[in-house]
């Protein structure tokens, strides 16, 4: 009864930062999600994070940690958290998504019943999605009513940036006002962001430096030191950009912060969650296993899978994707994939790439 | 245009243009006698010389005042030009033939035809219109079309390979009893006398392509933007001239398409009670194209950069067309026209009463995409990017809504097989030599007819396309037998002959025209 009253009293964070109007609504309460909101409401921003689980609003709310995601980081406690779409969608001139791509449709689906054609939508998932091949970005466009879309992509290690260690990225959009009204609302923050129109370009990075990423992983996990890993993050953003190109990305992009910027930071870190699973891959862990025992996304996966498939269909040699797809689905022990690899003629190493 | 709007609107698309420009000395100097010199240009090789001579003397008039009158005379020297250009414009345009236009079409396109024979007119039209109607089908959204006509403005954008389209249009618009639309021709479209008659007829204001000063493209632009929004339906094909390859159209103009958000936000801004701008994309799909040895040839020689205008093509010869009417009525062939789905102009879908409609089906504000801090507001950049949105939405349409006939379905089959019989030899010369083989045997034409039209039925099913009802009903021989009697009927030189059991092909040229109005089925989507 007593707590009750108490509850009564104190008015929900969430309905009073509602009522003042937000600066922008994180969608997603994973680790990068997490992450994002942070750094806006450090930089001073009106910001909500729209969670799915209730327990984990209330923690966020009361305890302001995310235990799940950063065990030992402390929220700011202005950050809300919140599970009502309804009610934080149309609060927000700026919607940010931070969903895996597996539920990515569903969830911005959702979002799609409260967004207005005045509102910005960004996300910031680095995926395909599995069978369709459909960028994020193309989903946004089909689960909503937005037209000012654009996404977020570049070196961004959860952990660092949680730290406040100065980081960069890309927003991408055809859209001038996107570009401005991302960079006003991180102006000041950690995160620099850095404008482009190439969305495509900017979406395939992020998404196929993960495959890369793996791939680096098993490469570490067979003992192989700096030079293989050059090797294959060199002829990796050689196949990100054929795969880019191929696609209507601009050439020009993978140089930047979404291609090499990417690649250079998630193959490097061990703290890369593609990287870790093709890194226990090579120590002889079945995809299942590694799978089964983490809670956060390894993005890398189910893009294997998708690029891998497109890149058939667009009849395009990317021997890495073939070597992640034939050690993550095929059977294939990492050893092997080395060994094939090898085996391959050598050609010459750069080629004119050219839109279809 | 009403009389009462003509002179508001002069004024109106004059101060407007004008403002567009850039206002400092030197713009303003160095815009005034670029366009000055295009102008002269032009006249130097108009063949009227009692006009170009008259013409002349209106620009050397302007030019000594810009002389003269310093920063203020060029100001109004380029004041003089624009009204010049828009009077010009709007002066092609009567007020009683436009109210007359739709009930005069018909009739003068019954007429267009019988006239070249009077024998057909007994033969071919005891029956008047009746006929006419049996060929020219015109499905899809009619009843969208004709309920939005009345709720808001409706830009007509259809698919464009034929002058004969600016013809049909107004045939339709007849057929569905919607008003006269606000169509800009071009004026070789008004040079041959005969046609000419027909234009002056359907609404049209004559546009002079020869005028290549920027100027006079923003009058223009300005011009349909602004009747827009006074509520005249207005009529143009965004792909800016006929195809010239036969395929559907994949690439737009702009600039025009972007005037239907202009006065969108123009009216919002205003608080017209009425601000709707409605686009309604079209497909004209016919078995033969009148033009198609000209166009394909064109296209051949540098995708028609050479000869943007065409003045001498089988439309200005009478004989031409007679053939072809002959050969549509003859052969119970069929003008497919689709009214694709209405969009807004921001390329979303509408229902019928005139709501946008998102992906889902969920019904959308859409006011709300050119709000700015409370208010509608322009953005250049943005407004781009939306009008680029819209062109999507409008390709999208013209290829669901395209009709693939025998003709195409044929062409395609044979000239895939030319292709892979023929693996290294480019395009060029296996037009010109016709490749290692001159025919191929019948049973394989069969074999792949049925293979492509197998392709084309699922692509229809997927609602990505549209066939003609012979292709459902047909099988592989009747199909080929339809195709080789429509290209007799009316291409002078043969295109496709059947010589015992073999398949001869002749006019490859031809085929590649046809054949190019289907999209790719081999690759997957």
């Amino acid at each position: 009864m007593k707590a009750k009253t108490a509850s009564k009293r104190r008015p929900s964070p969430l309905k009073e930062g509602l009522k003042k109007g937000l600066d922008a609504l994180v969608v997603g309460g994973g680790s990068f999600g997490t992450v994002l909101a942070t750094l806006l409401v450090r930089n001073r921003k009106k910001v909500a994070l729209w969670v799915r689980r209730k327990e984990q609003a209330r923690e966020i709310n009361r305890f302001h940690t995310n235990k799940a995601y950063f065990p030992e980081a402390k929220l700011p406690p202005n950050l809300i958290a919140t599970t009502s779409l309804r009610e934080s969608v149309a609060a927000a001139p700026i919607v940010i998504m931070a969903i895996p791509s597996k539920s990515f449709r569903e969830v911005t689906r959702q979002v799609g019943d409260y967004l207005s054609g005045e509102q910005v939508l960004v996300h910031a998932t680095k995926g395909i999605e599995p069978e369709t091949y459909r960028r994020m970005s193309e989903i946004l466009k089909e689960e909503t009513c937005a037209l000012k879309i654009g996404a977020i992509s570049g070196p961004n290690l959860a952990k660092e940036l949680m730290k406040g260690d100065p980081a960069g990225a890309v927003i991408a959009s055809h859209y001038e006002e996107v570009i401005q009204k991302i960079q006003s609302l991180f102006a000041g923050a950690s995160l620099r962001l850095y404008g482009g129109y190439d969305i495509i370009g900017a979406e395939i990075g992020g998404a196929f430096k993960n495959i890369i990423a793996l791939v680096t992983g098993c490469a570490s996990g067979m003992g192989f030191g700096d030079n293989t890993k050059s090797l294959v993050i060199t002829r990796g953003l050689f196949e990100m950009a054929q795969y880019g190109v191929a696609l209507g990305a601009d050439v020009f992009t993978f140089g930047g912060l979404a291609g090499i910027g990417d690649l250079m930071a998630t193959c490097n870190s061990p703290l890369s969650r593609n990287y870790q699973v093709g890194l226990r891959l090579s120590k002889g862990e079945t995809l299942k296993q590694i799978l089964e025992s983490t809670r956060q996304v390894a993005e890398g996966v189910p893009t294997t899978r998708a690029v891998h498939e497109q890149a058939r269909v667009l009849n395009l040699d990317l021997p890495f994707v073939d070597a992640a797809h034939a050690t993550l689905f095929e059977g294939r022990t990492v050893q092997d994939l080395f060994l094939r690899l090898s085996e391959r003629p050598t050609s010459m190493e750069l080629v004119r790439l050219f839109p279809r | 245009m009403r009389p009462e709007d003509q002179n508001r609107t002069v004024v109106e698309v004059v101060e407007r243009v004008f403002s567009h420009q850039k206002q400092d000395v030197a713009s303003i100097e160095q815009l005034l006698f670029d366009t000055l010199y295009e102008e002269r240009r032009r006249l130097e090789t108009e063949k009227d010389r009692k006009k170009a001579a008259s013409e002349m003397a209106f620009y050397r008039r302007i030019q000594a005042k810009a002389l003269k009158g310093g920063v203020e005379g060029q100001r109004e020297a380029l004041v003089a030009v624009i009204r010049h250009f828009a009077e010009e414009i709007l002066g092609h345009f009567n007020e009683t033939l436009f109210r007359l236009a739709t009930q005069v079409v018909p009739v003068a396109l019954n007429l267009l035809l019988n006239t070249l024979s009077p024998l057909r007119l007994i033969r071919d039209f005891p029956n008047g219109l009746g006929k006419l109607d049996d060929h020219v089908l015109i499905e899809g959204d009619k009843a969208a079309l004709q309920s939005l006509s009345q709720k808001g403005t409706v830009v007509l954008v259809p698919t464009h390979c034929s002058n004969l389209d600016s013809i049909l249009i107004g045939y339709v618009l007849h057929r569905l009893g919607l008003p006269p639309f606000l169509y800009g021709a071009g004026l070789n479209l008004f040079s041959n006398k005969l046609i000419g008659f027909f234009m002056h007829r359907l609404g049209a204001y004559k546009v002079d392509r020869r005028k290549k000063a920027p100027l006079y493209k923003d009058v223009l632009k300005t011009y349909a933007g602004y009747s827009m929004e006074l509520g005249y339906h207005n009529l143009f094909f965004p792909g800016g001239t006929r195809s010239r390859s036969g395929s559907v159209e994949k690439k737009l103009k702009l600039g025009l398409l972007g005037m239907g958000l202009d006065a969108y936000i123009h009216n919002l801004i205003r608080k017209k009670d009425r601000p709707d701008i409605f686009i309604v994309p079209c497909t004209f799909n016919y078995q033969l194209v009148l033009e198609a040895e000209t166009l394909i040839d064109d296209y051949l020689k540098e995708a028609g950069k050479s000869r943007y205008i065409i003045e001498d093509d089988e439309f200005s010869r009478l004989k031409r067309i007679l053939d072809f009417v002959s050969g549509l009525f003859s052969l119970d062939s069929r003008i497919h026209v689709v009214v694709s789905r209405p969009l807004d102009v921001f390329g979303n879908l509408l229902d019928e009463e005139g709501n946008s409609l998102d992906h889902r089906g969920r019904p959308i504000d859409r006011r709300k995409y050119v709000m700015n801090q409370g208010g509608p507001a322009f953005h250049k950049q943005r407004d781009q990017e939306y009008t680029q949105e819209l062109a999507g939405a409008i390709v999208e349409a013209y290829h669901c809504d395209t009709v693939i006939g025998s003709v195409q379905l044929v062409s395609r089959a044979v000239f895939q097989w030319l292709k892979e019989a023929n693996p290294d030899v480019d395009l060029y010369r296996l037009l010109r030599t016709g490749g290692s083989q001159p025919s191929l045997p019948l049973p394989e034409a069969y074999r792949r007819i049925l293979h492509t039209l197998d392709l084309l039925k699922k692509r229809e099913k997927a609602g990505k396309i549209r066939l003609d009802s012979s292709l459902k009903k047909l099988d592989p021989v009747a199909l080929l037998s339809e195709a080789l009697a429509h290209l007799k009927s009316y291409h002078t030189q043969p295109v496709l002959t059947r010589k015992g059991d073999r398949l001869f092909h002749e006019d490859r040229n031809l085929l590649l025209f046809y054949q190019n109005r289907v999209p790719e089925l081999e690759a997957p989507e």
